[in-house]
């Protein structure tokens, strides 16, 4: 590969992206004006607006006490309202005390919504009090002739018309019981009779906007009545301090930075994973299906440049604009931010001063930043050349932009922090660490051992992604992709004529999405149901694993075989395997075991995958050591049936469809994959999709899937028989020991498995090698001259 | 008037197979070689002999395609584009290929451009097997298409210069290379145009000169005049029977009828993936009795399609 190539082609790129108009005006015009845009536009906003103000209507308002007095001529007043007062303004008091007073709310209420005028208010109160009224006293007298329910469904539709949004019933003699009460604080004296009646405060809870009104005259009401309370203990002469004997007391710890630290570290996080997928994505499109659009593919094709080179020149440039716009963004919005903090202090911001994160913040950004913009512009790359036309290109794009919209959603709930299991997953594991990193410069040393899984696994994800672009770009198909008419009927008449023996890579696919179809729908019918006596239930629990097995993982793989290929023999690998690779199936059991169960052990102790779900599955273990199953039944059900059913479905099918076309290696690598996957429970699936890569090299190796299916029962049968007694070994310390109630395997004994699987399986290898270079050097004999031509070249050639 | 002689006054020697094969870069720019046998000879002799006779016996082929075939899947099956196509092209000779759209011309170019892959056969250029050494293919040809087209957003100069220095020309040579080729082409006014803003005939003459401008010794033409006007159309056809001159192994594909009858030393008529008949145009016309030469393509199509209907259940 000629790095002179790469960055010619990259030089070139960049160039042309940089004569695209649309390009420069998305990543360096649009952050550059849209933010401040944005802000400005925010600032005027709330210069402009102010809230709507919602309508309170108190009945009996003269019934209220005197001192502390809750209202004044113009409504409630204001040192009822905690902080600014803002809350009073926005809540319009209509109340009957006088004439005069409503006429001042007339002006101000009906200027801006002249529905109801105040009076028509204050009558529409009194109905709605008067409706109220009658639901009590039907509670109260428990009527069976009076339908309650249907009265309360008149109060609702009679709230919602009366055009108010809370409505307070002052109860009559209100200021005179409580006066009484004030008199008359004795505890001897004091009778449940002598209890003033309740101020009414009425709400609609669905309504927003009456929620909104409550809470607000619930605050006020809250500090008239703490008043109120400090009078009467006033009056009956006992400490103030009694009124509040918890004497709670709040203490806020936050400077102002760590409340900045916590607006960015929630705003970066989302912006730079969705800036550098959309900086990546039209240049992606551009580069990849515009040049298909434009004609100029074919040219560039035609250059002695190789496909690798064309792919690194184009992923590079594409990597520059994704880099690029996230830090415009990032850049435009934060300096917007603290610009717009600033401009607006002793307003609502003046508790909050948006300085910028310090400078380790910053470096780790630009360092996370790095990996993800690598990962989104390979995928985009690949994507885009997939693509024929830069319209197609967008179709496939925007499924990738939902995705990670999502995962930047989950990433920004507060209640996630990165773990093991998540800092190894693409996209959250940079947005996760990034949050922490931003929110906390104390812990960052906690945090920064995260640093290399995110970052290896990331770049990691990147290399796939490209390799996959470059594969497409090898993939003569893509390249020259003709729009084709998809006809179903001509499509269902061509996958029944151009049958093969083995499935297509498509159709293997396809079959595992049917089996995980299958198990999702049939998760809630599946069910065991566990009552009845233990036996019973570990019956039923049996019955449903082998139905699960049959219908489920058996019985597509099997149709499908019958209907799409010709050759069930190939497809399912039914060939009689020589007596060496059944042993080595067997042995590879037998020595594969300890490996897995202390590498998943180990797995879960570090923290990389969670801990089984216990209490269901020590239940099932419960059940099924009973000893009144048999253990034969037991291993028909757990080792038999899914060696058969599973091995069919996974090494048959799949494994078949996805290995034609030569490459062997992915074949394996993703049908163990898809191996794991169907065992969601995340630790059987990483032993599983373990395992999964021996049985489809064995499958591969010995064509036949007998030698697989061995391995497969051999595993189960003896995790089975590990679970149940640990095949009556004796922990001794040195080979075997004992943990968590089960037999555990020590280093010596891990060794010598980890020799005797290592050279089994690099034999297979081996043999696999040698027999794809003689395949592939039989290949090429296709392209070689045929003799008659080959005689007439000079003998120095 | 375009004096298409001078295109490669600047002689880059031709590789010798030797070189080829053990992949040394033959990029030098040497003055020509007397003794350079190959390119030498091609020149001297190609004056003095009849072109039907090969000057150098049957090792000079520049280009050897032997039971070529080409199939793509689809929906409705596999699609045979190519079916056992065989022949061979000397180097100053125009070799015609002459078929109805959809015959598989543009899919025996592409394979021979390495762009896409044979399903088997035999293709070799300038010594070099497509499936050997890709690269080196790509660095012996010169392939023009109206499928290759030109960057909107690229002067004609920043594309010649662009594809030139992917050939690894030093930048002293190439920057001579195209004062030359835009000074015979007649480019020196849209030097600094953007492709965006190039008429038809503009965009053609860059193409040809990013076609030459590594001066290949083969030169692959795919119906290069298709959707030109006359002018135009003339131009590229003189600049081929040019590039003749210069002693290039040229194939060319094409519908038109005229154009192979003016250019081409010898044709293959292609229909449906195989070549009906090949030889020069007299030779053609001899052996099927028609010297018509529209008639003559009619005749052999019509004799392939007939050929075809009995076996093909459509």
């Amino acid at each position: 590969m000629s790095w002179k190539n790469v960055k010619l082609i990259f030089l070139r790129e960049v160039r042309d992206q940089l004569r695209d108009r649309r390009t420069l005006f998305m990543i360096t015009i649009l952050p550059v004006l849209l933010y401040p845009m944005l802000g400005l536009g925010m600032v005027e906003m709330m210069l402009t607006f102010s809230e709507q103000r919602r309508i309170v209507v108190v009945l009996n308002a003269d019934e209220m006490p005197a001192s502390p007095a809750f209202f004044n001529e113009r409504g409630i007043a204001d040192r009822w309202f905690s902080g600014s007062t803002d809350d009073a303004s926005r809540l319009q008091i209509v109340t009957d005390l006088s004439v005069d007073t409503q006429q001042t709310e007339d002006s101000s209420g009906q200027g801006k919504h002249g529905k109801h005028s105040p009076d028509q208010l204050l009558e529409n109160g009194r109905a709605l009090a008067a409706k109220l009224a009658e639901l009590r006293k039907a509670t109260q007298a428990r009527d069976a002739h009076v339908d309650l329910s249907e009265i309360q469904d008149r109060l609702g539709s009679v709230f919602a018309e009366t055009g108010l949004q809370v409505l307070v019933i002052v109860p009559e003699g209100y200021a005179a019981s409580i006066a009484a009460l004030q008199n008359d604080a004795n505890i001897d004296g004091a009778d449940d009779d002598q209890q003033p009646p309740s101020l009414l405060v009425v709400r609609n809870s669905a309504d927003d906007k009456s929620v909104v009104a409550f809470s607000r005259i619930q605050g006020a009401l809250n500090r008239w009545e703490d008043e109120l309370r400090a009078q009467t203990f006033e009056k009956a002469a006992l400490r103030p301090a009694l009124q509040n004997p918890a004497r709670l007391k709040w203490v806020e710890v936050a400077r102002g930075e760590q409340v900045a630290a916590n607006v960015w570290s929630k705003m970066f996080p989302a912006m730079i994973v969705i800036m550098a997928l959309t900086g990546a994505f039209y240049p992606a499109i551009d580069l990849g299906a515009g040049e298909k659009e434009r004609g100029t593919m074919e040219t560039l094709l035609i250059s002695p440049a190789r496909r690798v080179e064309l792919v690194l020149g184009k992923f590079v440039t594409i990597l520059m604009f994704s880099i690029g716009t996230a830090l415009m963004n990032l850049l435009s919005m934060g300096f917007t931010g603290k610009h717009m903090a600033s401009a607006m202090a002793g307003g609502i911001a003046d508790t909050v001063s948006l300085e910028l994160p310090g400078f380790h913040a910053l470096m780790w950004l630009i360092i996370l930043l790095i990996p993800l913009a690598a990962l989104f512009s390979a995928l985009c790359l690949a994507l885009a050349t997939f693509a024929k036309s830069t319209k197609e290109g967008q179709y496939y794009l925007t499924p990738l932009l939902m995705v990670v919209m999502g995962l930047t959603m989950f990433c920004l709930s507060p209640a996630v922090e990165i773990t093991p299991l998540y800092s190894v997953i693409p996209v959250v594991n940079i947005a996760l660490l990034l949050k922490g990193l931003l929110l906390s410069t104390s812990q960052s040393a906690e945090l920064v051992i995260y640093a290399a899984p995110v970052l290896i696994s990331s770049l990691g994800y990147s290399a796939l992604a490209l390799w996959w672009a470059i594969d497409l770009y090898n993939s003569e198909g893509v390249l020259f992709r003709e729009a084709e008419k998809f006809d179903v009927r001509s499509w269902l008449r061509s996958l029944n004529r151009d049958k093969e023996p083995v499935p297509a890579n498509h159709e293997a696919g396809f079959c595992f999405i049917l089996i995980l179809f299958l198990q999702f729908v049939a998760m809630s019918y599946m069910r065991p149901d566990l009552s009845g006596s233990d036996v019973e239930a570990g019956r039923k629990i049996l019955q449903t694993t082998v139905i699960q097995q049959l219908t489920m993982i058996a019985c597509p793989a099997i149709f499908m075989g019958l209907l799409l290929t010709t050759s069930l023999r190939a497809t399912f690998r039914l060939r009689m395997p020589s007596l060496n690779s059944m042993l080595m199936g067997v042995g590879l059991a037998v020595l594969a075991h300890p490996l897995s169960i202390e590498l998943s052990s180990f797995m879960v102790q570090s923290g990389v995958l969670p801990p089984p779900p216990v209490e269901g599955l020590n239940r099932i273990n419960e059940l099924l050591q009973s000893s009144e199953l048999s253990p034969w039944l037991i291993v028909t059900v757990f080792a038999v049936t899914p060696a058969i059913c599973e091995e069919i479905a996974f090494r048959g099918f799949i494994l078949s469809g996805l290995a034609r076309g030569g490459r062997l290696k992915i074949a394996v690598v993703v049908s163990s994959l898809m191996f794991g996957i169907i065992h969601m429970i995340p630790q059987q699936a990483f032993n599983a999709a373990l395992l999964g890569l021996v049985l489809g090299l064995l499958a591969v190796h010995s064509r036949s899937l007998f030698p697989a299916m061995a391995f497969h029962l051999c595993n189960n049968a003896i995790a089975t028989f590990h679970a149940k007694n640990g095949f009556g070994i004796e922990a001794d310390g040195v080979f075997f020991s004992n943990g968590d109630g089960m037999l555990r395997y020590e280093l010596p004994v891990l060794i010598l498995c980890g020799l005797g699987v290592a050279a089994m399986v690099l034999r297979m290898v081996n043999d696999l090698r040698k027999e794809q270079d003689v395949k592939r050097a039989d290949a090429m004999k296709a392209f070689n001259p045929p003799a008659e031509l080959t005689k007439h070249i000079p003998a120095g050639a | 008037m375009i004096h298409w002689q001078q295109i490669a006054t600047t002689r880059i020697r031709l590789p010798t197979q030797l070189e080829t094969q053990g992949r040394v870069s033959w990029w030098g720019f040497d003055s020509l070689n007397p003794k350079d046998s190959t390119h030498a000879t091609v020149l001297q002799k190609m004056s003095q002999l009849p072109l039907q006779h090969p000057p150098f016996g049957e090792d000079s082929h520049m280009i050897r395609v032997h039971g070529l075939t080409k199939e793509f899947d689809d929906f409705n099956g596999v699609f045979r584009a190519l079916d056992d196509i065989s022949f061979e092209v000397q180097p100053g000779e125009i070799y015609g290929l002459l078929g109805p759209n959809g015959a598989g011309k543009t899919t025996c170019l592409r394979i021979l451009s390495t762009v896409l892959r044979p399903t088997r056969g035999f293709a070799e250029v300038a010594g070099i097997n497509v499936m050997h050494d890709a690269e080196a293919v790509r660095r012996n040809i010169g392939f023009m298409s109206c499928n290759t087209g030109i960057y909107d957003r690229m002067t004609a100069r920043e594309m010649v210069e662009y594809f030139g220095r992917l050939y690894g020309i030093p930048e002293e040579k190439l920057q001579l290379r195209i004062e030359e080729l835009f000074e015979i082409l007649q480019m020196n006014e849209i030097r600094d145009r953007l492709g965006s803003k190039m008429s038809t005939g503009m965009k053609q003459k860059v193409s040809i000169a990013r076609t030459i401008v590594h001066d290949p010794p083969v030169i692959i033409f795919d119906e290069p005049t298709s959707g030109l006007d006359v002018l135009v159309a003339r131009n590229v056809l003189h600049a081929v029977a040019a590039l003749k001159e210069q002693g290039k192994c040229i194939i060319f594909s094409t519908h038109i009828m005229r154009e192979v009858e003016k250019l081409c030393d010898r044709i293959a008529v292609i229909h449906r993936g195989q070549i009906v008949d090949e030889g020069s145009l007299p030779e053609l016309a001899d052996r099927h009795d028609q010297p018509d030469v529209e008639e003559l393509f009619f005749d052999l199509i019509q004799k392939r399609d007939d050929e075809l209907s009995p076996t093909t259940v459509v």
